[in-house]
């Protein structure tokens, strides 16, 4: 019984409350943020992740000593080490997801003390979550008096908390909480035992991980699910967006990510594919313009990552920038950046609203950053592309049953800022002889430019399409930074995350959808939780090959592409142009320690890791390393790196004992500024550390 | 003065560290020296495609969901640590939908399996099934010069 049930909030709220006193009242009836604060996932609703503080600069950085730190392995049943969370801080108070329970923990924010914390639990419910652990962040409202925030919890209930003491706020949805699996426009459904697609709210697959979004006096949420690589059938439920009013917790509208018969865009779902598809969410940070009243949606991939053999056509709103009224939800205008989904390009991260100067005339722009690496810009109120985006044709893939779109869209500037293809002059180049043996890897694939489309996987070859730039390439989730002032774009990007993307056919018992990823003469694995297999009467998987026999996408352990392997490129948004690009982070271990480099010099190479957020401040570009190494200069460990936002020189650099794993935020209290960063991974748990600089007379 | 007390701190770290080393026996076992057997991996090989796979990927690759369990990122990340670090995290929060379930001698195979992918040799005798004992093995993702 009490595993089976939501539990109510009375019990299962744990909060230390804190005297009011402590927090300060806001005076103001119209509550604005200063820039002194964050107070939203990406600093602003533009998706800047910039604060024009200065106290931290080029001359100090390297100074900035540790102000506190806290782990979250209690919060939760088990430790976490995929901390992902960016804080939010207004008024002296910084709050922040932690821990494998997803709990808000509020912390005063020059010392860390901990004010409240508050936990959800939610049963087999957040078992079954397909995204659980902390999550990425939350929502601050005021309206300059009260104070609330906003969670989503792993089991997909949106949370009203009152910000001063953690408690959730009864007159909000129902004492509190919001369940969103109802409410809808569809029935959240799972697949049960005898294969019938029934309701079930329990382990029905929706929910998400990035922070929900306030705006005005709207809360917005998306959705997230499984990853698609594998899915279990072509049906699944679908991630629509919705907008509910901050106070009450009612619904203001809602968004059809895949359009209902009779919408605008059903028609690119031919045979009735948009009925049974799903997935298609916005799983990543919604971007507003409250001025324009208008909400940059980037949609996700529709089911089943790499094969759309079940949905034929262009599948609007699929890995689409759809733009809509903030007050109704109605669709101002939307550019679909690839038709008929088959990599996984999703769109990953928030879009950034800028307001640039293009050839003399002022324009309100919304720059759009990919793994794909391409930044899409528009015009933001028109959806007209700043530089044209041309339809180019593209490589028709002969995948049986599969539908392909002959062109796609190619912005004409900026160029790409990462690599989003394979060729082999993207090889391993730091001897001829590992050139050869990169050849050698790679002949067991089929290489290609953009959008070169998955293959079937043949033990004979190909094994599969070699990409880059899809799955986890380019920029993920963290999203991109923006400066207001100098109208330039600083965007990470992973330029080695290589994903072979081959297909195999599905066995019944594991997927009706005809083609999954998977590669020829191995078990097919289906990329989820275990528990589920094999039925008596279900094609035996074909005969495995031993593990000495795997083709590893590395040449004797070094990386198969040739540096850098991660950079940080500055675009400048009024011509479309690139300031610099530098390559970020440590030369990694193995290759700075290769017996087979002994004697070369090599320049430093950048890491692939496919999610190092920025951020930006007055002078400043930050960014931690998303690898460990040990090095000469510091033990094991990562680095978090300041460059000279003018130049991308590096300036300064601090020890961290593990790599960031969450974006960095910065703020200023009592004088003091602190850059606050989320590191975890390998052996580290969780773990939030602020640094400062040192005090005065230090 | 600012300087100087970072710096005065670091060399004392650093001196700690020698200190440390200095204390290590000369003959302490790595990752290097044959510390599980062809056998065990193949067993390890059969438990990871059922209890990992689905998150780490068929090629120990990882994926949005979880790290890669070969390469350099994660050699580097255990790099100068003990199998017994790495055992116990495995034994206590995977597999992560319920962590501590495997036994120990599960948990022994999968880790001889992740040796296998990441090419550290085979050798004769199986892992070890206790963390204090794996603790005594290092972890070094460089090859050690041949011992005379």
């Amino acid at each position: 019984m009490f595993s089976r049930r939501f539990v109510s909030a009375s019990l299962l709220c744990f909060c230390l409350l804190v005297p009011i006193s402590v927090i300060p009242q806001i005076a103001s009836a119209q509550w604005h943020a200063k820039e002194t604060e964050w107070p939203s996932y990406a600093a602003d609703l533009a998706g800047t992740r910039y604060r024009p503080l200065d106290q931290i600069n080029a001359s100090n950085f390297s100074d900035l000593e540790i102000a506190w730190r806290i782990k979250t392995d209690n919060f939760g049943d088990r430790p976490e080490y995929k901390l992902e969370g960016t804080p939010l801080m207004v008024n002296g108070v910084l709050y922040a997801t932690a821990g494998s329970r997803r709990a808000v923990i509020a912390l005063d924010a020059e010392s860390g003390e901990l004010l409240w914390i508050h936990g959800e639990h939610e049963g087999k419910r957040g078992g079954a979550a397909p995204r659980q652990l902390s999550g990425r962040g939350l929502a601050y409202w005021s309206d300059g008096k009260e104070e609330r925030i906003f969670y989503v919890t792993p089991g997909f209930r949106l949370i009203c908390l009152n910000a001063k003491t953690g408690q959730r706020v009864p007159s909000f949805g129902e004492n509190g909480i919001l369940d969103l699996k109802l409410d809808d426009d569809q029935t959240i459904s799972a697949w049960n035992d005898k294969h019938e697609w029934v309701p079930d709210l329990e382990t029905g697959e929706i929910g998400i991980q990035s922070a929900p979004v306030v705006a005005g006096d709207t809360v917005m949420v998306g959705a997230a699910f499984r990853e698609g690589m594998t899915p279990k059938s072509m049906r699944n439920n679908k991630g629509y967006v919705r907008g509910f009013d901050v106070r009450t917790g009612k619904r203001l509208w809602i968004f059809h990510t895949i359009p209902k018969k009779g919408e605008a865009g059903y028609d690119t779902w031919e045979k009735g594919s948009a009925e049974y598809t799903g997935n298609t969410g916005v799983w990543t940070q919604i971007t507003v313009d409250e001025q324009l009243g208008l909400v940059y949606l980037p949609v996700e991939s529709p089911t089943s990552d790499f094969y759309g053999g079940h949905r034929p056509g262009n599948n609007l709103f699929g890995e689409t920038l759809v733009c809509v009224d903030l007050k109704t939800g109605q669709r101002k205008w939307h550019f679909q950046l690839v038709h008929h989904a088959l990599w996984d390009m999703d769109i990953s991260s928030a879009p950034i609203l800028a307001n640039i100067t293009v050839d003399g005339k002022p324009v309100k722009a919304v720059a759009q950053p990919t793994k794909q690496g391409f930044l899409y810009v528009f015009d933001r109120i028109t959806g007209k592309p700043i530089w044209p985006m041309p339809e180019k044709p593209v490589e028709v893939g002969n995948v049986p049953g599969e539908w392909y779109s002959p062109t796609q869209p190619i912005p004409s500037k900026p160029p790409a800022y990462s690599r989003n293809g394979v060729s082999i002059d993207d090889l391993i180049e730091f001897t001829p002889a590992l050139r050869e043996k990169g050849k050698e890897v790679a002949s067991h694939y089929h290489l290609g430019p953009v959008y070169t489309p998955p293959t079937v996987s043949k033990l004979e070859g190909p094994l599969g399409t070699l990409t880059m730039g899809t799955a986890s390439g380019g920029t993920n989730w963290p999203g991109g930074s923006y400066d207001p002032e100098t109208h330039i774009a600083y965007l990470y990007a992973c330029n080695s995350c290589i994903e072979p993307i081959g297909l195999v056919e599905s066995p019944k018992e594991v997927s009706d959808i005809r083609y999954i990823a998977g590669v020829a003469g191995r078990e097919v694995q289906i990329m989820r939780g275990p528990g589920e297999n094999a039925g008596a009467d279900s094609p035996k998987p074909p005969k495995k090959r031993p593990a000495s026999q795997y083709v590893r996408l590395d040449v004797d352990g070094l990386p198969l592409v040739k540096p850098p392997y991660g950079t940080i490129t500055a675009i400048n948004l009024d011509k479309g142009d690139f300031v610099w690009q530098i390559a970020h982070g440590e030369t990694p271990d193995v290759v700075r320690n290769s017996e087979l480099l002994k004697g070369m010099n090599i320049p430093r190479t950048g890491q692939e890791t496919y999610n190092i957020g920025t951020l930006i401040t007055k002078t400043l570009v930050i960014a931690g390393e998303g690898q460990v190494t040990t090095t000469p200069d510091h033990p094991r460990g990562a680095m978090l790196r300041a460059y000279d936002k003018a130049t991308g020189k590096e300036v300064g650099a601090v020890y961290m004992p593990a790599p960031q794993t969450g974006s960095p935020m910065t703020y200023m209290v009592h004088g003091k500024q602190y850059i606050v960063v989320a590191v975890s991974g390998g052996p580290y748990s969780g773990e939030y550390i602020a640094y400062t600089l040192p005090s005065a007379g230090e | 003065m600012k300087r100087t007390l970072p710096i005065a701190g670091l060399v004392l770290a650093a001196a700690s560290l020698c200190a440390l080393r200095a204390q290590a026996p000369a003959d302490a076992r790595s990752v290097w020296d044959g510390v599980y057997t062809d056998e065990q991996a193949k067993r390890g090989e059969a438990v990871y495609r059922k209890e990992c796979a689905a998150c780490h990927g068929d090629m120990l690759t990882g994926g949005e969901s979880a790290p890669a369990l070969t390469g350099g990122g994660f050699q580097a990340n255990w790099n100068g640590l003990t199998l017994g670090d790495l055992f116990d995290r495995i034994r206590k929060t995977m597999p992560q939908t319920k962590p501590g379930t495997l036994t120990r001698q599960q948990n022994a195979d999968v880790l001889a399996f992740m040796l296998n992918i990441n090419k550290f040799p085979a050798g004769k005798t199986e892992l070890y099934r206790q963390s204090e004992m794996l603790k005594e093995i290092r972890f070094e993702t460089k090859k050690p010069p041949a011992k005379d």
